[in-house]
């Protein structure tokens, strides 16, 4: 799959995160105060530890001093750890929500043209995946992170307060870790990537079957399919186990780094003891805040390691929602003709399946376009509907071009029906509103009485508050079609372009379906491409097409008596 | 298993003696000041880490692999159970099918990976007890017990914290259901001109999504909080013992450091062992859906006996009955009941009886060698063509030819420079209905059962296409001599008119059988496949 929208680079990726939550400076502020006082708290029962091995041998008496700091450590620590997580989350949800929005908002009103050309999976896995990695990382990574950084800071901190030479030799860890960041880095971020587009296509695989599971036990395909599963799933596993090789790889180089610091900060110990430069206890205590850095260490590691994936997320959102925002409609005011001039297309240049064509639709109008598969009518269809821009020749409404009114201008006039219905997840109101949310009730019943739904919502349980869609009831493909063409009936629209919308109704509901179509198109002008006839016999003219062209031209009295292609069609048609 | 848990149990222990190492080198080389001492530390420092990494790599990749594996096998077990030619009773959306496979299986994982986890970090503690009980028996005994109290004390907390996790993760994954199901309708949003109806309602969704985001993270950070909080009072109690022991001079300064560095670390394998409770009890529920799944029951009866070749097949409601060779064309007034025909067929109603034998007696084989039920709604799967119409075991180019021109899909064929090396596309996106309809058909024919059953197979094809198909079909399975048979569930005149018999049935049964054209003047016949 090519990513057609863009992606964003590094710094409009890092310009846009800071956007997002610099409206949120309290919260924001509040959780860094928060991490800080954590980090400070974590330094005590270390020091303290120092403390009391200095009182025992110098030979103090109490060490109740150093006991309280730490359970005072440890009650403060708990409570600047809830407050940075939660302020943190004040802040940081918000923001991803913000993001999540706009990039739906954008991905909504993408051009239709970019969508024919790359089809809606790159968009479905921005607003999904993507979304709900970047949603997990801010919740579970984020925090994380600026523990384990303001904990390692401060524990150098503590470390040259001891002694700024037991601190130096702390340091020399640093560049054995930044070697094993350094190796691992650049080899496991493309494995990641492979892994994830693995992951991808096993769970297409697995979608596929399950989708065609009937089809798959109809023509008994189990084993072809449990192959295909096996043999994704099986890849996505090996990928998965080969960066999990890399990643204990670079365990073992941080362990390295871990031995280095340990025996470095030992020694220096106990040279400066030695000397009588520091106490016992100081370097009980370096000895132990350095054990202590082993844990955020790892954890930076780690995060480091999903950050690279969240990041990679981050920036697709970011490319998607920084697009620009679409231009307002400007629908045309006077009611006028939908006409198309010398419009052609070609999807590969060379290869065009529309040639030069004029048509003009009169408001009131309903024109049938008939034709053999592969005539170029449903292209025809999607210009007329301005989803589609022409190759060559224009597009005009009412007298304006297409171009003048946007594509959202001409979409408010022009609706399109075709024969891919998608019943959304909601209930049926929901799903009539969707185009009209201010259509009131008696409306969107009197639309369902129009395409013939009226019965058929008084059988459902909960009348128009069903759920139906995903995840409720499931609509036959008559009836998800009759519910499209009631939401164009609320619509309203001067121009109605039913593309085959109701060719999917199986058998008998056909005749519903034609019936709802017909009385959607009542009074509008209507570019109606079908194959079954008995629309364009009630078509005020037919436009026959074959080969990219208009062949015939007539109404459907004259060319049904004409004995050219039409008439042939509805010979067959008949079954005469 | 048992090789993962040793090495990461030895991982465990060396972890558990770098603070005992630290405290034995301070005690013995950095307070005393002997050389000798801090070379011989040295070297058992980096052997101590040369065991720790090592065990570490080995372990975590086998207990890792194993989990993989696992996964991999549960994740084959259930598409095979959805796909399983007895059929799913109250079929799962494939939504949910899928998060089994994905998220409820790699619950399941994590949580056997994190049982290895605990299991090791249980030897940790082990190790530190034996160390603390060498130094001072009370000190020893307060780890011992004191650290299973802490984890029951956590262990009861945990659990609250988690349900309430839960109950706000649903929330953000619903936000993410509705964003999907928007994107998916995409088309249908836009060509009402809804973006802005649809992203404001979408916006609302992520709204409450983000509310719950919120109070879900105060739950975890609480979580964090009470966790941490048990180490730290943890830590100050052993602190409090050991450095009272050493004041009175019971113990070495190297023993403190020793006490006080083991207890500091010990708050790491606590955490993992009190994480544990909350995994289990979601990898338990998802272990429980994905049995539910597997255990569910059958919708298809079947039985043992066989039967292969020509047969009479005969249904007794509605009474239907061919010869080998025939091609009945089956009309049903009302949708509805030719569906519920349909599903009667393919789930193996005792009903139906082939060669006298009825359908839930047959074996699977023998159902799946004798009949083709071919669905309504063509379901393609990634490919290329050839592949997405080809039986199993493959089919040779004359044959795949062959089927093509009968099913009229030869154009699409042509349509692409790659001809039958073209791409097919499982969402549909490449091909219209009309050709995914006619390469559904081919596919079919290919597959050449002795009874094909069709329903509504040119719904969406344009009247002439549609007259190729029936001739070709005709030619395809009853050319003469042939004993195919095919029921043709359809209205299409086009496809009647080539039908030897046709059988008109209505809500009493059959009411008439005969012709297409002796049929055309029964009332019920002519409102039926009237178009």
């Amino acid at each position: 799959m090519t990513p057609l929208f863009p992606t964003a680079d590094l710094r409009t990726t890092t310009r846009a995160s800071l956007r997002l939550v610099a409206t949120r400076r309290w919260p924001l502020l509040g959780a860094a105060l928060s991490f800080l006082c954590v980090g400070a708290c974590a330094l005590v029962p270390p020091w303290m530890l120092g403390r009391i091995v200095d009182i025992v041998t110098e030979g103090g008496s109490s060490i109740t001093r150093p006991i309280v700091a730490i359970v005072l450590a440890a009650v403060g620590s708990a409570l600047f750890t809830a407050l940075s997580v939660a302020l943190l989350a004040r802040a940081a949800e918000p923001a991803v929500a913000e993001l999540r929005e706009e990039v739906l908002d954008r991905a909504l009103h993408v051009e239709a043209s970019a969508l024919e050309a790359s089809g809606t999976g790159d968009l479905l896995a921005r607003v999904g995946d993507d979304a709900r990695l970047v949603a997990d990382s801010v919740r579970d990574f984020v925090p994380s992170l600026i523990n384990s950084v303001v904990l390692i800071c401060f524990t150098l901190g503590g470390l040259a307060a001891l002694d700024w030479r037991l601190a130096l030799a702390g340091l020399l860890a640093a560049p054995f870790y930044a070697r094993g960041l350094w190796w691992y880095l650049p080899r496991s971020g493309p494995r990641y990537r492979e892994e994830r587009i693995a992951q991808g296509q096993r769970a297409q695989a697995m979608v596929g079957a399950l989708n065609g599971a009937e089809t798959v036990r109809a023509l008994g395909l189990q084993e072809q399919q449990l192959e295909r599963v096996d043999q994704r799933s099986g890849r996505a596993r090996d990928i998965t186990l080969g960066v999990f090789v890399l990643l204990t790889k670079f365990f073992a180089a941080a362990n390295r780094a871990e031995v280095v610091g340990l025996c470095a900060v030992l020694g220096t110990g106990f040279w400066l003891v030695h000397e009588g430069q520091v106490t016992v206890g100081a370097v009980t205590a370096a000895a132990l805040y350095f054990h202590r850095l082993f844990d955020p260490v790892s954890a930076l590691l780690f995060v480091f390691d999903k950050l690279q994936s969240a990041g990679a997320s981050l920036a697709r959102l970011v490319g998607l929602a920084e697009t620009a925002p679409a231009a307002p409609a400007v629908p045309p005011e006077q009611h006028g003709a939908l006409e198309l001039r010398g419009i052609s297309h070609a999807y590969v240049a060379g290869r065009p399946v529309l040639q030069p064509t004029d048509l003009r639709v009169a408001p009131g109008e309903r024109v049938a376009v008939v034709g053999a598969t592969g005539a170029g009518k449903s292209t025809l269809g999607r210009i007329a509907a301005g989803l589609l821009p022409p190759t060559t020749g224009q597009a005009f409404l009412a007298g304006h071009s297409y171009e003048d009114l946007g594509r959202r201008g001409v979409r408010s006039r022009v609706v399109m029906v075709s024969q891919e219905g998608h019943v959304f997840a909601g209930t049926v109101l929901e799903n009539l509103t969707l185009g009209r949310p201010d259509a009131s009730l008696p409306e969107v019943e009197a639309a369902l009485e129009t395409v013939g739904l009226k019965a058929w919502l008084d059988t459902l349980p909960d009348r128009l508050d069903t759920v139906v869609g995903d995840g409720g009831m499931t609509l036959t493909p008559a009836r998800a079609q009759q519910l499209a063409l009631a939401r164009v009936e609320l619509l309203a629209p001067w121009f109605v372009v039913l593309d085959e919308a109701t060719a999917e109704a199986g058998s008998a509901g056909a005749r519903d379906l034609d019936a709802a179509a017909t009385a959607v198109t009542q009074g509008r002008g209507a570019l109606v491409i079908a194959h079954r006839l008995s629309q364009s016999a009630q078509a005020d003219r037919v436009v026959v097409m074959a080969d990219g062209a208009v062949v015939e031209t007539g109404t459907h009295e004259e060319l049904a008596a004409a004995g050219g292609r039409y008439a042939e069609f509805w010979a067959a048609w008949t079954g005469a | 298993m048992s090789g993962f848990l040793f090495l990461l149990s030895l991982w465990q222990v060396c972890e558990t003696l770098v603070p005992v190492a630290i405290g034995l080198v301070i005690d013995k080389a950095v307070a005393t000041s002997d050389l000798d001492a801090l070379l011989w530390s040295g070297v058992g420092i980096c052997v101590l880490f040369l065991v720790l990494s090592c065990s570490y790599r080995f372990g975590a990749r086998l207990g890792f692999a194993a989990v993989q594996w696992e996964t991999h096998r549960l994740r084959l077990e259930i598409t095979a159970r959805s796909l399983d030619p007895g059929g799913v009773v109250d079929a799962a959306r494939t939504g949910e099918t899928l998060s089994l496979a994905t998220s409820d299986t790699d619950n399941v994982g994590f949580a056997l990976r994190s049982l290895g986890y605990s299991l090791s970090a249980v030897a940790s503690l082990a190790i530190s007890a034996v160390v603390l009980l060498r130094i001072d028996i009370a000190l020893g005994l307060t780890v011992l017990f004191g650290v299973p109290l802490v984890l029951v004390a956590l262990q009861a907390l945990t659990p609250v914290i988690a349900r309430r996790t839960t109950r706000q993760e649903q929330a953000v994954a619903a936000a993410s259901g509705v964003a999907t199901d928007l994107v998916r309708g995409i088309r249908v949003v836009q060509g009402l001109s809804a973006e802005d109806e649809a992203s404001t309602r979408y916006r609302r969704t992520s709204r409450h999504a983000w509310v719950a985001g919120v109070r879900n993270a105060e739950a975890f950070g609480a979580m964090v909080a009470v966790t941490s909080l048990a180490g730290g009072l943890f830590l100050a109690l052993v602190a409090l013992l050991a450095g009272n022991l050493a004041l009175e001079g019971r113990i070495t300064i190297g023993e403190l450091v020793v006490v006080v560095g083991l207890s500091t670390y010990l708050t790491g394998p606590i955490q993992v062992i009190g994480a544990i409770s909350a995994q289990v009890a979601q990898a338990l529920a998802s272990a429980q859906r994905i049995v539910d799944h597997l255990q569910s029951e059958r919708r298809v009866a079947t039985g043992e006996a066989q039967a292969h070749g020509a047969l009479t097949w005969r249904c007794t409601t509605p009474e239907l009955q061919s010869e080998p060779g025939e091609l009945l064309g089956i009309v049903v007034a009302d949708a509805g009941r030719a569906d519920a025909l349909i599903a009667r067929l393919a789930e193996g109603d005792p009903d139906i009886l082939a060669g006298g034998v009825p359908l839930d007696r047959l074996s699977h084989e023998a159902r799946r060698d004798l009949l083709v039920v071919n669905p309504h709604r063509v379901d393609l799967f990634e490919g290329t063509l050839a592949e997405a119409i080809s039986p199993p075991g493959g089919s040779s180019a004359e044959a795949l030819s062959a089927a093509l021109e009968a099913s009229a899909a030869t154009d699409v064929v042509a349509l692409s420079p790659d001809g039958l090396a073209q791409r097919v596309h499982p969402d549909g996106a490449t091909h219209s209905g009309g050709q995914r309809q006619r390469i559904g058909l081919a596919r079919a024919l290919l597959a050449d059962p002795p009874l094909l059953v069709l329903h509504e197979p040119t719904s969406a094809v344009d009247a002439v296409t549609e007259h190729r198909i029936a001739e070709g079909l005709r030619a395809h399975r009853h050319a003469r001599g042939s004993d195919r048979t095919t029921w043709l569930v359809t209205t299409s005149p086009a496809l009647l008119a080539v039908a030897d018999r046709v059988v008109l049935v209505d809500a009493e049964g059959t009411v008439a059988t005969g012709t297409h054209h002796e049929l055309a003047e029964h009332p019920t016949y002519r409102e039926a496949v009237l178009r």
